[in-house]
């Protein structure tokens, strides 16, 4: 019987097994697997690691008015031997000492490559935006051309612009959020499921569509041009999403822990804020980043309902750097690239660990 | 301690009537248990009494006084959950303080309240542990400490010990039992199990479909159950029982006849499995299966009325499959139900046929 399942050994008779074959066979398909898989994670890391590679790659070693790509090759020698080798170590390692040590030694060996045949290049000078208000027209005057650059406002009011407009609406829709979202999951009342319906919808509603249309609310109500009102549509359009997920969130509490709360003397109240609350930690933190990292790079409407340079963010000052010098300098544009992205960078390496748990939430009983 | 009592309380979700109309009095100090099946409105009964739910009608007393819309917070009142409900972020200490925390009690105090509470259920190295690091039976116990410590007029304990192993669920058993007589506070227990009903409360009540069927100690409801579903419902293995037709003296199962005195018409006969007995008279049968439990032996008899346990003492089985066997039972053991209503017909008993 086993003999019809391989026809492949055919020269064994009915009873006879050919187990060394099928053994065989087994192991040619697991390490045909294994080689294709790591063979797709190479692929697919490359792609995701080398624009950031290069941008700030670009941000510490172009220099004004000098279109150099050959440090971009020498740095690109480094970086994909360097996935390549990392994917490999991680495939052929047998335990973990093995994978650290190898892991370590990919590293040690990329940095001292990148060091010696990038490092000549690199220096800080394109990051000039950060002491210089003017830098626009000093990076102009390098190449002999002054007029017309942009009046830019100090990077450093862009950037509290971008924390404030970020962290406003963070605040706002992490605690509306969270009472809606536990009135949602605990409360029935008149309308509660087309409620839950419509969060959805609104939020797979292109939000481009309703520009204009903000754009006169804004304009009529007197917050056109002013923080407040980009933080009162970016809450706007963040909230459904939000509750929903934080509705989940507060479904997965147990009814249990509160009911025993209330019998334990507590209001309601004092039930949600030292009982119910600490369930949801993770959801809070979740939404918290999100909220915060999509108000960080928010752009079409700080761009729309945003005219005066004292209210840019760091978005449009990004794209006011590109507009004006790039061409000339492309090394300041990546540099102020590197600049914004750092802050979103740190706060994912910081809240990773509460994100990845974000699919599970619940608690642990 | 507080004796309790339901006044034709009525309980509404919508549209849906869960407790039509329940009269109970709880007496003070007094272990009782609510059994019955899922769904009897047994849950519903006692968050009422703790206050998350409120009645839709009728009066809910603590000692003479109505507390329909008295707070759950401000009703003193210990629950111990199913599922135990201890707050996973809090270590078993401040589990434990967590009721203490809202009557403003001074510090030193409340920790050798803890201290004490622990004490009693014995977790009092656990303290600093989290809930999740705990078993099952731990947590059970803790559960029953933050229950404890604010000295309840009432104790609630919900399905308290399904979550346990069986040889836990035993020594819980007798614990929970010891402790009631420690400290005599009135307790309520809410169950489907009714061998935890019967081994753990001074008396029992035996719902069905948010009515009441019967109130009475555990023998009560074992020997004299009121209506068929009690009958059927305490008891393990359950109870024989048998419908035929009583007429002039005697009840026809099939081409069994019962001599019968007291009852007439349509009737159910209830015969508890430990009442029969092997014997040379009674109804014949064959023995289809043999189920050693022990100390006990469960014999399955197929017999013109269909098939019928027998439970005989003793741990060796004295009968075999395929065995021809007649069966016996004394007539006062025996109980007859009218097929109409389901109650029991009082004082009607049948006789085993000859």
């Amino acid at each position: 019987m086993a003999a019809q399942a391989i026809p492949m050994v055919s020269t064994a008779s009915e009873q006879a097994v050919d187990w060394d074959a099928l053994a065989a066979r087994a192991r040619v398909a697991r390490r045909t697997k294994a080689v294709v898989l790591y063979a797709f994670l190479i692929a697919v890391s490359l792609p995701i690691i080398l624009p950031y590679f290069w941008l700030v790659t670009i941000a510490f070693s172009a220099k004004t008015g000098v279109a150099d790509t050959a440090v971009l090759w020498r740095s690109m020698a480094v970086v994909i031997p360097a996935v390549v080798a990392f994917w490999l170590t991680a495939a052929l390692a047998q335990s973990r000492r093995q994978l650290w040590i190898g892991l370590a030694a990919v590293a040690a060996i990329a940095v001292v490559a990148f060091a010696l045949l990038v490092g000549p290049d690199l220096h800080l000078g394109n990051f000039i935006f950060l002491w210089e208000p003017d830098f626009a027209s000093v990076v102009r005057s390098r190449i002999g051309e002054v007029k017309g650059a942009v009046q830019f406002p100090n990077v450093w009011h862009a950037f509290g612009n971008s924390i404030l407009i970020a962290g406003a609406q963070t605040t706002i829709v992490v605690t509306v959020a969270s009472l809606a979202a536990y009135y949602l999951s605990r409360f029935q009342f008149p309308g509660r499921s087309s409620m839950l319906r419509s969060l959805l919808v609104l939020h797979a509603f292109p939000v481009l569509t309703l520009i204009v249309p903000m754009f006169l609310m804004l304009y009529w109500i007197g917050l056109l041009d002013t923080l407040s009102g980009v933080i009162i549509v970016l809450v706007a359009f963040e909230l459904p999403f939000a509750i929903f997920i934080m509705k989940g969130f507060f479904d997965a509490v147990p009814w249990d822990i509160e009911m025993s709360a209330l019998t334990d003397g507590a209001s309601r109240r004092q039930a949600f804020v030292s009982v119910v609350l600490p369930q949801v930690r993770n959801g809070i933190l979740a939404i918290a980043v999100f909220t915060f990292i999509r108000g960080w790079e928010e752009y079409i409407f700080v761009f729309t309902f945003l005219i005066r340079n004292s209210n840019w963010t760091m978005s449009l000052y990004m794209y006011w750097v590109r507009d004006d010098v790039m061409g000339v300098d492309y090394g300041v544009v990546s540099a102020v690239g590197v600049f914004y992205l750092v802050p979103s960078l740190i706060l994912y390496m910081a809240a990773q660990r509460y994100l990845m748990q974000m699919s599970i939430g619940g608690v642990k009983g | 301690m507080a004796k309790i009592e339901f006044r034709n309380v009525v309980k509404r979700f919508g549209d849906v009537e869960v407790i039509p109309d329940m009269n109970l009095v709880i007496e003070d100090g007094e272990f009782v248990a609510l059994l019955g099946p899922s769904g009897c409105g047994k849950s519903t009964s006692l968050f009422m009494l703790a206050g998350i739910y409120l009645p839709s009608g009728g009066e809910l007393l603590f000692d003479g006084h109505v507390v329909n819309e008295v707070e759950a917070r401000d009703r003193n009142v210990g629950i111990v959950f199913q599922s135990y409900a201890l707050y996973p972020h809090m270590s078993v200490r401040d589990n434990i303080l967590f009721p203490l925390r809202f009557k403003k009690t001074p510090r030193d105090e409340a920790l050798a309240r803890v201290k004490a509470a622990a004490d009693l259920v014995r977790v009092e190295e656990l303290l600093d542990r989290r809930p999740s690091e705990l078993s099952g039976g731990q947590q059970q116990r803790v559960a029953l400490a933050r229950a404890l410590v604010k000295e309840p007029k009432l104790l609630l304990l919900d399905e308290p010990l399904s979550n346990l192993d069986a040889s836990l669920r035993l020594s819980m058993r007798t614990e929970i039992k010891s402790l009631h007589a420690q400290l005599g506070v009135t307790t309520v227990l809410v169950t489907h199990d009714q061998i935890e009903a019967t081994t753990m409360a001074d008396r029992i009540i035996c719902m069905r479909a948010g009515r009441i069927e019967q109130v009475g100690t555990p023998d009560d409801l074992y020997l004299k159950p009121s209506s068929l579903f009690v009958a059927s419902f305490i008891g393990s293995p359950p109870i024989n029982l048998i419908a035929g037709e009583a007429d002039g003296g005697t009840v026809s199962v099939n081409d069994v006849r019962f001599p019968v005195d007291g009852a007439s018409g349509s009737v159910t006969v209830g015969l508890r499995p430990e009442h029969l007995r092997f014997s040379n008279t009674g109804f014949a049968g064959r023995i289809a299966q043999i189920e050693p439990m022990g100390r006990e032996i469960l014999y399955v008899v197929e017999t013109g009325m269909g098939a019928v346990r027998v439970l005989e003492q003793g741990s060796a089985a004295g009968h075999s499959t395929g065995e021809e066997v007649r069966i016996g039972f004394q007539p006062e053991n025996s109980l007859v139900f009218a097929t109409k209503g389901q109650k029991l017909i009082a004082g009607a008993h049948v006789r085993a046929p000859i």
